[in-house]
């Protein structure tokens, strides 16, 4: 994501929009927005004139129809008050402020998850189950090497200037738990939007989308590890910082079934590689790869289907892990049909007025 | 919006309201009837905001409707015990029309054809010829318990248990009321309709220019439905659901659906308010399908609604709600009425979008 899409604004100039406190829709420029504001907030039902603000449309009920305000037309629940008094983006208090910044760059980050949802572009620096199962692609760990050091310095570059990224990345199980410090991180970061990564489930980044590469997530640690944001500048990786994308993919140096990494990927070489010693714990070792691979299902098979679901198989914990997902979706599905109503009078036979002259209260007098 | 054109009347009935209704010739003049056996006349003082005890009258039993007549002087009531009376409002003179075998439900008086028909809980409608008082009304048997009754200037329409619409032709009912012979065997609905809501019908009122009328259930939901019975306007009805409440998260959520008790078009713009069971009033545009008002709560639910005639004043007949398995059902000190005047254009609608 190195440079702006065009078609969709990029963070800032979201934020950057003048929103009105009543309803938080946003617009244009500051001009839209204030006649919004006089046409659906400060305008009077009565003679239909548009007040300036909310004390003006109060002042104006009082004197002109000697009535009362008492709330701000087509306002969200809580912001009907009249006690605040706002005139375009002037008086918004400075926490709800931060509550709209908040919650625009939530949907950014979800908008731009479903983007790449619908293109089956991975989001950067993330994989995983949300875009279409793809062929599994191997690289040696050298390309992995070279590629998470390209990667590392694109964020940093975006970083540098300004953007936002959240790349939460999963260490490893097998490494020593230790998290390098995390510097300049993203506001969004509790918020992230993302999924946690799909275990056992390397996505390939598909020609084209620089940047992207694929951390796989290890089950079981799943959001045991915070995610953690490359610092500004830093090329190398800290050591012990999760580094492990290619520590988990079934790559096996030896042997002669290693299939050979596509080749587009050699198109990866403008980032600084980092030293060997940068990756966590020293995990460099074939050894260690190898027995990663191992874990991961046997290594060395070509990333189909098939091979997929056997590995699934082996590894025992993705199967729950996809179980306790879906049952998560099913419990909402019945939550939203599970509708109940209450009546307050429920005889669809006898009529309340029937009941009542039942009541001895309505006996008719004896006369 | 606390209005301050809105107020109460200093001595409400003293138990649950079943119907309120303005004069036709007088615009400050309105009745209310009450279970507490009375009925009750207003009248508004022009100019100000206070509605004075004309007078009351009193029945042996609960009042459950009441009309008026020709002309400001003269009232129809109907009670529970079993009867329907005129009543002279300046004398208050009283005097028995006629006579049903259960409790009287509603009146309603059609000024166009000089006709009173009252429906009864004993299945049947009474049409009395009021310019001769002492001939004998024509009985029409229905299928149906009824339970709300409403005219428009040629149509009334019966509301009735099982959900059953019957559409009577005045004029024809007028026919059959002059030729005196009480042939009360072949009188036939001009249409019968099933409701278009699912529940027991709780109130009717016609559009005043003769298209169509409204019904309302107990389960928070009003239909709009016209007279004429072509495809093209049969295609036009629709229903809506209303005076409802989200109940909060820790009753278990979902919705409370309160009755809608009152119905009753503006003379003037066709435009209609409905009351119900949550304390609110809300005024619907029937032509572009959209709510235009809805008026800060009242204390308690609203049982009965009135526009006058000239469409200046809205009451409001307040008192406590029956609700399900409710035994101990009181609304002293709980009723209430209450007289809006309306705003020039308030209740004028805005035309389809």
């Amino acid at each position: 994501m190195g440079k702006k899409k065009r078609g969709h604004p990029d963070v800032e100039e979201l934020l950057a929009r003048p929103w009105c406190y009543y309803c938080e829709r946003d617009f244009e420029d500051l001009k839209l927005l204030i006649s919004h504001q006089k046409a659906k907030h400060f305008k009077c039902d009565r003679c239909g004139k548009r007040l300036n603000t909310a004390g003006g449309l109060s002042v104006h009920m009082n004197q002109v129809h000697k009535e009362s305000l008492d709330k701000v037309e087509n306002a969200l629940p809580n912001r009907q008050g009249l006690d605040i008094e706002i005139f375009g983006m002037e008086g918004v208090p400075d926490d709800i402020v931060q509550q709209h910044n908040q919650r625009i760059i939530t949907n950014f980050y979800t908008a731009q998850a479903e983007r790449h949802a619908a293109t089956g572009n991975p989001p950067p620096g993330q994989a995983g189950g949300q875009g279409p199962a793809k062929k599994i692609k191997i690289e040696t760990p050298e390309e992995l090497k070279k590629r998470l050091a390209d990667h590392r310095a694109k964020v940093a570059a975006i970083k540098a200037n300004g953007g936002v990224l959240p790349v939460p990345v999963v260490a490893p199980k097998a490494q020593p738990a230790s998290v390098s410090p995390v510097t300049g991180q993203s506001p969004a970061q509790g918020a992230s939007p993302f999924p946690p990564p799909q275990p056992g489930f390397p996505y390939p980044p598909p020609v084209g989308v620089p940047g992207a590469f694929p951390p796989p997530g290890q089950p079981g640690v799943v959001g045991a590890y915070p995610p953690v944001y490359p610092p500004p500048g830093a090329t190398p990786t800290p050591p012990g910082a999760p580094g492990g994308p290619g520590f988990n993919l079934p790559a096996r140096p030896t042997g002669g079934a290693l299939p050979q990494r596509p080749p587009y990927y050699n198109n990866y070489n403008g980032g600084a590689v980092p030293p060997p010693g940068a990756y966590p714990g020293g995990a460099s070792t074939v050894d260690e790869l190898v027995s990663g691979a191992a874990r991961q299902g046997g290594g060395g098979a070509q990333g189909d289907e098939i091979d997929q679901l056997i590995r699934a198989a082996e590894q025992g914990s993705k199967a729950p892990a996809r179980a306790g997902e879906d049952s998560a979706g099913g419990e909402k599905k019945g939550k939203s049909k599970d509708k109940n109503m209450r009546m307050v009078y429920g005889d669809s036979e006898v009529s309340p007025e029937e009941k009542m002259a039942l009541l001895p209260r309505y006996a008719v007098s004896a006369a | 919006m606390a209005p301050s054109t809105q107020f109460e009347v200093s001595q409400p009935p003293s138990d649950a309201i079943s119907a309120v209704i303005f004069a036709p010739d007088n615009t400050n003049r309105l009745l209310v009837s009450s279970w507490d056996r009375n009925v009750y006349l207003y009248e508004i003082a022009e100019g100000t905001e206070d509605a004075t005890l004309i007078n009351k009258f009193e029945h042996r039993a609960p009042v459950l409707d009441v009309c008026f007549g020709a002309n400001g002087n003269e009232a129809y009531t109907a009670s529970l015990d079993c009867s329907v009376k005129r009543i002279d409002l300046s004398t208050g003179e009283q005097t028995v029309l006629s006579t049903h075998e259960k409790p009287v439900r509603c009146v309603v008086y059609s000024p166009q054809h000089s006709m009173l028909i009252s429906a009864s809980w004993d299945h049947t409608l009474h049409v009395h010829n009021t310019s001769a008082p002492a001939s004998t009304p024509i009985t029409i048997s229905l299928p149906g318990k009824p339970h709300a009754l409403a005219a428009s200037p040629s149509k009334v329409v019966v509301a009735m248990t099982a959900r059953l619409v019957h559409i009577y032709d005045l004029p024809t009912l007028a026919t059959a009321l002059s030729s005196a012979d009480s042939a009360s065997a072949n009188i036939t609905p001009w249409q019968q309709r099933e409701s278009s809501l699912k529940f027991l019908t709780r109130a009717v009122a016609c559009m005043p220019n003769d298209a169509g009328y409204a019904t309302s259930s107990i389960e928070g939901r009003v239909a709009v439905e016209w007279f004429e019975d072509t495809a093209e306007s049969q295609a036009r009805k629709y229903a809506f659901k209303c005076h409802r409440q989200t109940a909060p998260e820790e009753e278990g959520g979902g919705d409370v659906v309160y009755p809608v008790n009152a119905l009753t078009f503006h003379p003037v713009y066709g435009t209609f308010a409905s009351g119900g069971g949550d304390g609110t009033v809300a005024l619907w545009d029937a032509e572009a399908k959209r709510r235009m008002r809805q008026y800060q709560k009242f204390p308690d639910s609203v049982a009965a609604l009135a526009f006058s005639n000239n469409g200046k004043y809205l009451a409001i007949g307040v008192c406590r709600g029956f609700e399900t398995d409710m035994e101990d059902f009181n609304s002293e000190g709980r009723t209430k009425v209450f007289i809006r005047e309306l705003g020039e254009t308030e209740a004028k609608g805005k035309g389809p979008k």
